[in-house]
């Protein structure tokens, strides 16, 4: 098997996604020529909305690095990065936006016309320490962009208490006067609760989405996540709204129908942190033997309800807890999220990625082992990998350890190979 | 070879090591990194105790944590699963870096202690933060006295004159360093700094003025024969690494560490209330990586550098330390702008490999020989 692959793929609708992926960047060029505002800013949080609300261009460098993985961009990215004296210990997030912004940014071969120059930079206080240091970069890079020095309480979703979420509101708050000021645009509140109603819908369609994978054979497996890019790029708009219920109504026709990912599933799989963006592929190595990637950590991140009778205060809600719910910053609700997982989507085996580019997601990661082993006699291996650089991967340790792996759960479920 | 105005804390160190802290009588509080209101945890009836890593191989922590993380919170959790750490009562640690955060819920869970607690830190300076701050601390303080704690202003107030009054002598010392008058090594600081992470505040305090006293009178003329530096990065816990770094020809006249000048400056906050004068030395103290930007901190360095006649800034920091190694590249390149050479070293778990520190040391200072004429 080769290092870098792309994930077979069985929804219409993912397909569909392409088309998706090419608008929502022609999107944000078009935005700049116009001359509306773009602002870069990290994902996983409710700013995203607010720039729907403000008619300004939300760009997510964090979602570039898949893009550039896809394409076979991130190698030259990294060199770039090496050479400005950057760690290769560091997250490979980091290290391709950095090569990215001080190397082929504006270079004519960039597929999808790479990411148009920010003029706002929302910048991180909170979230993981690389996402704040690649802020940091940028802000240097990109002298001429406003920059929004954001803070958000750094704590455990089930520690949240009134005072977090007091301060979230007032940035919030502070956010919405430092566009006006930098834009001019202003916040129209009924638009922003517009746009509350439909994010929250995107995420009602995402769990009702999600739901259907408890189906067996399961009509929807993790090579099929790149679906996630609407929740990351399109929250509170209809474009995410509408993708998502033509692929609600796939998902359902197929689990009705009893069509499975593939034809004799066998074995069903948890993914535990970020895939291999440069090798998506791997999720269909499993399925040479019956093994299905049924459910992801990362998922539940996008299933959290908004309160939409209150729009700021569910933003600030969703600010608090979408990270630390896949990080190390709730491991224990993390846990729980998982093993419920696990139970209702009648999970046989759990892969565990040990992402040398990730930290907070790693961290964690074997309390999580060892309570899937003891509460539900789920057991897991570990794959050593990278979420952004091949070279901290082997292909062939990878093939052993799963065929071994799945060698056992055939055993344990009493299948013959 | 301590020195002997050091020996005292040489001894504090050992006796430690002897006699388990927990049959001293007191309740101690561990925490990682000195983002922690050990003023607090004081008040509140505890001893602040530094959990330290140090040199050691890692076997029982590799069942909770990758290997690429520092290797300070491996071996301190190492140290921990062994029952090293048994005596503490609990952890408390402010939010710094991620590391710090994965292992303070991977403690709860596997080591355990009563509070253990992350208090969430703001990274603006605004009235709303300071606000939010405030109420941090008053989350911390209800979980102290949950497990047993007496908090009350008073005490509070007590606590920050005793803390304050440690910094300013240790800062007293600092500018003794930046003179080159200190009579002892880096590896003797060092050493002096940690004595304090494990000793009650009073008697460390008294440790510290009889240190003063003695250093006055034994000021040493003139700078000597060797290249003054400043060493910038992570937690450095081996006087063994400052002392090769001296022994290779450099004088360590400053310092940017997470277990050196940062923990420090300023002495105190101000403010009508303690708890005011808590968030106010908090809000302004000499900033990390991990809380701000390389941008802001590369001047505050520079200054440094020209305040205690560095010719050079050496870099230390502990391997995959991620604040650290992503303000590199650009604390570099300010440096470079002001003509000030710098080297870079990772300390990894397996130990401080002092041949190759040596060498890159050596190196570096017949450079600047050479530079400097
Ligand atoms: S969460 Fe992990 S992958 Fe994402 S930026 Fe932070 S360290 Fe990198
Ligand atoms: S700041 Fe660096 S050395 Fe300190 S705990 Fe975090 S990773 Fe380790």
């Amino acid at each position: 098997m080769d290092k870098t692959k792309k994930s077979t793929k069985r929804l219409r609708t993912a397909k569909d996604l392409n088309r998706l992926v090419i608008d929502y960047y022609l999107e944000c060029h078009e935005a700049k020529r116009r001359g509306t505002p773009v602002g870069w800013m990290p994902p996983m949080n409710g700013a995203i909305e607010l720039f729907y609300a403000m008619d300004l261009q939300p760009v997510f460098p964090e979602n570039w690095s898949p893009v550039c993985a896809a394409f076979g961009l991130t190698p030259g990215n990294f060199d770039v990065t090496d050479g400005l004296g950057y760690s290769r210990d560091l997250c490979g997030y980091l290290r391709n936006i950095t090569g990215y912004v001080h190397g082929f940014m504006n270079d004519e071969s960039i597929p999808l016309g790479g990411l148009p120059e920010p003029d706002i930079l929302l910048s991180p206080g909170g979230g993981c320490v690389p996402v704040m240091k690649i802020f940091h970069i940028l802000e240097r890079r990109f002298p001429k962009a406003k920059v929004f020095s954001a803070d958000l309480p750094q704590v455990a979703v089930e520690d949240i208490r009134k005072h977090h979420l007091d301060y979230a509101v007032w940035e919030m708050n502070r956010l919405i006067d430092f566009l006006t000021e930098v834009t001019g645009h202003r916040m129209d509140h009924d638009r922003l609760a517009e746009v509350v109603k439909l994010s929250d819908q995107a995420c009602a369609l995402w769990d009702e989405i999600m739901s259907y994978r408890r189906f067996i054979p399961t009509p929807l497996s993790a090579a099929e996540i790149g679906i996630m890019f609407v929740m990351v790029t399109r929250q509170g708009t209809q474009i995410a709204v509408d993708f998502l219920t033509a692929v609600r109504d796939e998902v359902k026709e197929r689990a009705e129908a009893g069509i499975g990912v593939i034809d004799d599933e066998r074995i069903r799989l948890f993914w535990d942190n970020i895939p291999l963006w440069y090798n998506m592929g791997l999720f269909n190595y499993f399925e040479k033997m019956g093994g299905v990637a049924v459910a992801e950590t990362y998922s539940a991140a996008w299933s959290l309800r908004l309160d939409t009778e209150h729009p700021l205060e569910a933003l600030a809600m969703k600010s608090l807890m979408s990270y630390p719910l896949v990080s190390c910053v709730s491991i224990r609700k993390r846990k729980e999220m998982v093993l419920k997982a696990c139970r209702e989507y009648s999970i046989d085996g759990a892969v565990l990625h040990r992402n040398k580019s990730c930290v907070p997601i790693t961290l964690g990661q074997m309390d999580i082992k060892r309570a899937l082993e003891e509460e539900l006699g789920v057991p897991s291996v570990i794959i050593d990998a990278d979420h952004m650089d091949d070279q901290n991967f082997s292909v062939a340790q990878f093939e052993t350890r799963v065929d071994a792996f799945m060698e056992m759960l055939y055993e344990k479920k009493g299948l013959k190979l | 070879m301590p020195s002997q105005p050091a020996a005292p804390f040489y001894e504090v160190l050992k006796e430690n090591e002897r006699v388990t802290p927990a049959l001293s009588g007191e309740r101690y509080v561990g925490y990682f990194c000195t983002y922690t209101p050990i003023e607090i945890i004081h008040a509140a009836g505890f001893t602040p105790f530094r959990v330290a890593g140090g040199l050691d191989s890692v076997s029982l922590a590799d069942t909770l944590t990758p290997n690429f993380i520092c290797p300070y919170m491996r071996v301190a959790t190492e140290k921990a699963l062994r029952g090293e750490y048994g005596f503490l009562s609990g952890l408390v640690q402010g939010y710094t870096c991620d590391v710090a955060c994965g292992l303070i819920n991977i403690w709860k869970d596997n080591i355990g202690g009563d509070p253990c607690h992350l208090v969430p830190l703001p990274y603006n300076d605004n009235e709303a933060s300071r606000d939010f701050l405030r109420s941090a601390l008053k989350e911390l303080i209800e979980k102290l006295d949950r497990a047993g704690g007496c908090f009350s202003e008073e005490r509070l107030e007590h606590s920050l004159s005793l803390y304050d009054e440690i910094r300013r002598v240790i800062l007293d010392l600092y500018d003794r360093r930046y003179e080159g008058s200190l009579p002892f090594s880096a590896g003797d600081f060092l050493t002096v700094i940690q004595a304090g992470y494990v000793t009650p505040p009073e008697r460390y305090l008294g440790l510290l003025k009889t240190l003063r006293d003695e250093a006055d009178h034994e000021r040493e003329d003139g700078q000597p024969p060797s290249i003054p530096v400043l060493v910038s990065g992570s937690l450095v816990e081996e006087p063994r690494i400052l002392e090769i770094i001296e022994e290779s020809g450099g004088r360590i006249c400053a310092d940017d560490l997470c277990t050196g000048f940062r923990q420090w400056s300023p002495a105190t906050g101000s403010g009508a209330r303690p708890l005011d004068r808590v968030i106010d030395r908090h809000m302004r103290r000499f900033p990390c990586p991990s809380r701000s930007r390389a941008r802001d901190r590369a001047p505050l360095i520079i200054d440094l550098v020209r305040r205690s006649a560095a010719r050079g800034v050496i870099f230390l920091f502990q391997k995959f330390c991620t604040p650290h190694l992503a303000d590199y590249p650009i604390l570099n390149e300010e440096l470079k702008k002001e003509r000030i050479p710098a080297t870079v070293f990772e300390m990894e778990e397996t130990g401080i490999m002092e041949g190759q520190l040596r060498t890159r040391m050596e190196t570096f200072f017949e450079t600047l020989g050479e530079r400097d004429g």
